[in-house]
């Protein structure tokens, strides 16, 4: 009974398989699968990521932004663009009537039928795929290209560059690493595997993620935080509203643990590490000072 | 040529026909953005400027929305119906044979690999709904009928084990795609075109005229199995034919819009209540009632929410399930 | 003549057990034909079995010398109507609907009826006493109605033989005597073959042609109730202590139970 149906599956996955991905970063194909050119010099263009608003204003383009999704919060003014709805999943309608001559997503995060959908209505869809700090400067530097705003974007990215440097080449003076667990959800305790901007930043900082590995966002029982024997805990403020001070003192009252003994819990904010901008460097540079107080 | 019957059910029909011309015309004047009513209007009577943007998003976006509201409603409406008369059980709804888990097993793993709604993950819903029934159907298979207690029973196992599988899914899944899934999970109208739209209706006439073909027999199935084939209803056969194409319909349905609960369970003691146990004027209740019924949830769901939309699948519950208490108590008097 | 059933060395058997061996007996036109037995005798089966319900593993049926192998449902259901033994429960039809399904047989696909429809079904419930009853919801009747009003819809299907799984039981005294008359003048009335099983002996010796008397999946004996209705064959058949005695109504066998404590003590005890 079952090697029919286990047949069946196999065959699925392996023509599955043979489907081609359809998303490539760069400029999303139309929907006949032809090259599709954007506008020379785009004037309405929606963003359908908060760290892709980030980099337009950031590039100096906050202007040429027609629509934004809720959560472009950065900087201040991206809050008073007409919002096209949720990330990553923003409504199609808003979008198309705000006649957008460009749209701005990322890649596997924005869902792909949508993106497909705007080729269907004539918008050219731009997709960029920012996975670390070298991405995502290459992805400024990209979208500079885009927009006509190379120079600022070589700046920024020299700037981010000459920072990301300057931490590493001090790291590199010492041999320690003290072991972060960086905690991004309450109830349950979720920290940050490989693969994600976190892990990248704590470990050029110089410290070690304790929780590397293949789950990207993997959930931990406090015995097992325990057992890390962590010596720096951040906490991020991912989750919005919460009492930090609530969660601080809880991991106080396990005396044995080094961050408890030595003072070193944390609160930092999450858009300065999780979101692939120019203020990576920042959010860089704040942890490698709470890491290695003793360089910075 | 007795006109009673004939009568009742052209009645209905035209009546809950315009119910459902009236929530469809409804739905093209609302939206996430607010279009200009006149020039919504000046569209549909034929004027109006076709290049603009309002006729874009009313033509492009609205409409086929709610031409794919209409077509799950009545079908989810129709296949709770038959599955209510063909299990001889009040409670039954069209996702009872195990459909609805197959479908999401089938659905999580095509998003999983990162295939466009249409036709990747669809086709991967439809699979998995085939495979479970037919899993269903061998599990509970008997000798001369089809067991209508082991059925069910098959059914809730396989749709709980597959519930149990889709949540390990969901729990190994990051981010992106976790919105997709649960988007997927609770009902999700919002991906679909005029191709899609045509194609399913394709699919789902035939099964509509099919199942309406059979409506005096399932008359006859709700006096019991031995009387009705007394009567001369081929029990086994019809028994067949009722299953299959329900599972083919609800599947076609559920592999463009994921999981949409209590239409199915609520609708079709609606009508009862209010038209009459004759299948012959209920099947074509069910369709143009559900269809109305969903259009009108799916309007709910896209205007109340202050920023983006509510899944429709919790309008559906919201409403539905005040709906069959409400029932179950008339009922009981 | 042919008979109007003839069965042949029917066998039935349901997974490993045997319901019916080797059963062979004939039914003539216009007979009030009763079979009788204990529980677990296969009567219910049998019937079905008759009815073309249930398909025997060996063995022939024919109804009016043509075999039931092979026909249609429908027009099985011209010739043949079924009582079974329980009444369907939830069915959210009114009297007159319930009874219209008899004319199914007769009608297209989507079961509209006409205006000689209609007439039929009048005419069958006036015969089995339900007109008034017609508006009426099935569910709120009666046992003893909804019996009636079910034999009211066997009768639209104009069978030439009626076949009824004990359609006395739980029916009270005045019902019970009401169904059996209706049996009766159906058979006087249009010559319709009646086909039942009954488990009320004195009932069926009352009313019955012929009884043919089962145990075990086995005919244990058949014929006229004079002849089938002894003392030696009932205790053989039932396996407790009965009194036969003659009936004081009609020339037929009277059956009357005999409890334990009403039996003379053993002796030597």
């Amino acid at each position: 009974m079952a090697y029919p149906f286990s047949l069946i599956v196999v065959l699925f996955l392996g023509l599955s398989a043979m489907i081609p991905w359809r998303c490539e970063a760069g400029m999303l194909r139309g929907p006949g699968g032809e090259a599709v050119r954007g506008p020379d010099y785009p004037t309405r263009i929606v963003s359908l990521a908060p760290s892709i608003t980030e980099i337009l204003f950031s590039l100096g383009a906050g202007h040429r932004l027609a629509g934004a999704t809720d959560l472009c919060d950065f900087p201040s003014e991206a809050i008073l663009l007409p919002k096209v709805g949720r990330f990553p999943g923003p409504d199609l309608e808003r979008i198309v009537n705000l006649r957008p001559d460009l749209c701005i997503a990322l890649k596997n995060v924005n869902p792909a039928d949508l993106l497909e959908r705007l080729g269907t209505f004539g918008i050219p869809v731009y997709v960029v795929e920012p996975k670390d700090l070298s991405t995502t400067m290459e992805t400024i530097l990209e979208l500079g290209r885009l927009l006509d705003a190379e120079t600022r974007a070589e700046g920024l990215v020299g700037g981010m560059s000459s920072r990301v440097e300057r931490v590493k080449s001090r790291v590199a003076k010492t041999g320690s690493r003290p072991g972060v667990f960086l905690q991004i959800g309450v109830t349950p305790i979720v920290s940050v595997g490989s693969h994600t901007f976190i892990d990248e930043l704590i470990t050029v900082s110089g410290g070690r993620n304790l929780a590397q590995g293949p789950v990207p966002y993997p959930r931990f029982s406090r015995e097992q935080v325990l057992a890390l024997q962590p010596e720096v805990i951040i906490i991020t403020s991912m989750t919005r509203g919460l009492v930090f001070e609530r969660v601080r003192d809880e991991w106080r009252e396990w005396g044995s643990l080094p961050a408890v003994k030595n003072q070193r819990i944390f609160i930092v904010d999450s858009d300065l590490i999780d979101r692939p901008t120019a203020r990576l460097a920042e959010g860089l540079e704040m942890l490698a000072g709470l890491i290695h107080p003793e360089l910075f | 040529m007795n006109h009673r019957v004939v009568k009742r059910t052209l009645n209905v029909s035209v009546l809950l026909c315009l119910v459902l011309a009236a929530s469809t015309v409804l739905g093209l004047f609302t939206g996430s953005t607010g279009q200009n009513p006149w020039e919504v209007l000046a569209l549909i009577t034929g004027g109006g400027d076709p290049d603009s943007v309002t006729a874009s998003i009313i033509w492009r976006i609205r409409l086929p929305r709610v031409l794919l509201a209409s077509m799950i409603g009545a079908t989810l409406s129709l296949g709770g119906l038959v599955f209510q008369t063909l299990l001889r059980n009040p409670i039954a709804e069209p996702y009872v044979l195990g459909i609805s888990g197959g479908s999401a097993v089938g659905a999580i793993l095509g998003i999983l690999l990162g295939l466009s709604r249409f036709p990747g993950v669809a086709s991967f819903a439809f699979a998995g709904s085939m495979l479970t029934l037919l899993l269903v159907v061998s599990i509970s298979s008997g000798q001369s009928s089809v067991r209508k207690d082991s059925l069910i029973l098959a059914g809730v196992m396989v749709n709980a084990f597959c519930s149990s599988i889709i949540m390990f899914m969901v729990s190994l899944t990051r981010d992106s795609r976790l919105h997709n899934i649960l988007f997927w999970l609770m009902g999700d109208l919002s991906i679909t075109d005029q191709k899609q739209v045509l194609m399913l209706f394709g699919v789902l006439l035939p099964c509509f005229v099919v199942l309406f073909l059979f409506a005096n027999s399932m008359n006859l199935l709700l006096m019991g199995e031995d009387m009705a084939a007394g009567m001369g209803v081929d029990v086994r056969l019809i028994s067949l034919a009722l299953l299959g194409t329900t599972s083919l319909m609800v599947s076609a349905t559920v592999c463009h819009s994921g999981l949409l609960g209590f239409v199915g369970l609520v609708i079709p003691h609606l009508l009862r209540l209010l038209f009459g146990a004759d299948h012959r004027v209920l099947i074509p209740a069910c369709v143009f009632g559900g269809a109305a019924y969903l259009v009108l949830c799916d309007l709910v769901a896209r205007t109340l929410p202050a920023h983006g939309e509510m899944p429709v699948g919790v309008v559906t519950a919201m409403i539905g399930a005040p709906l069959f208490i409400f029932l179950l108590a008339k009922s009981r008097k | 003549m042919k008979p109007s059933l003839d069965v042949r060395n029917v066998s039935l058997a349901y997974g490993r057990s045997t319901v019916l061996r080797d059963i062979s007996f004939s039914v003539r036109e216009g007979e009030f034909f009763i079979i009788i037995g204990p529980n677990g005798s296969g009567k219910s089966s049998l019937l079905k079995v008759i009815a073309g319900i249930a398909r025997p593993g060996t063995g022939d049926v024919e109804l009016f010398g043509r075999p039931l192998r092979g026909r249609s449902r429908k027009t099985l259901a011209r010739t043949i109507a079924v009582v079974p033994q329980t009444q369907p429960m939830d069915v959210p039809f009114c009297v007159a609907e319930v009874v219209l399904m008899g004319r199914s047989p007769y009608m297209g696909l989507l079961g509209m009826e006409s205006p000689e429809d209609l007439r039929i079904a009048e005419n069958a419930m006036s015969f089995t006493g339900v007109s008034e009853l017609a508006r009426r919801k099935f569910d709120r009747l009666s046992t003893g109605e909804r019996q009636r009003v079910l034999i009211a819809r066997a009768i639209c299907q104009q069978p030439r033989i009626m076949v009824l799984d004990e359609p006395t039981a739980s029916l009270d005294l005045a019902h019970q005597v009401h169904i059996m008359e209706l049996m009766e003048r159906l058979r006087s009335h249009d010559g319709t073959t009646i086909i039942m099983v009954s488990h009320d002996l004195n009932l069926a010796a009352m009313y019955a042609d012929r009884l043919l008397l089962m145990r075990s999946g086995r005919i244990i004996s058949s014929g006229s109730p004079g002849e089938v209705l002894n003392y030696e064959t009932l205790e053989r058949a039932y396996g407790c202590v009965l009194l036969v005695d003659g009936n004081p109504v009609k020339n037929v066998p009277r059956i009357t139970l005999v409890p334990a404590h009403a039996l003379p003590p053993k002796s030597g005890g």
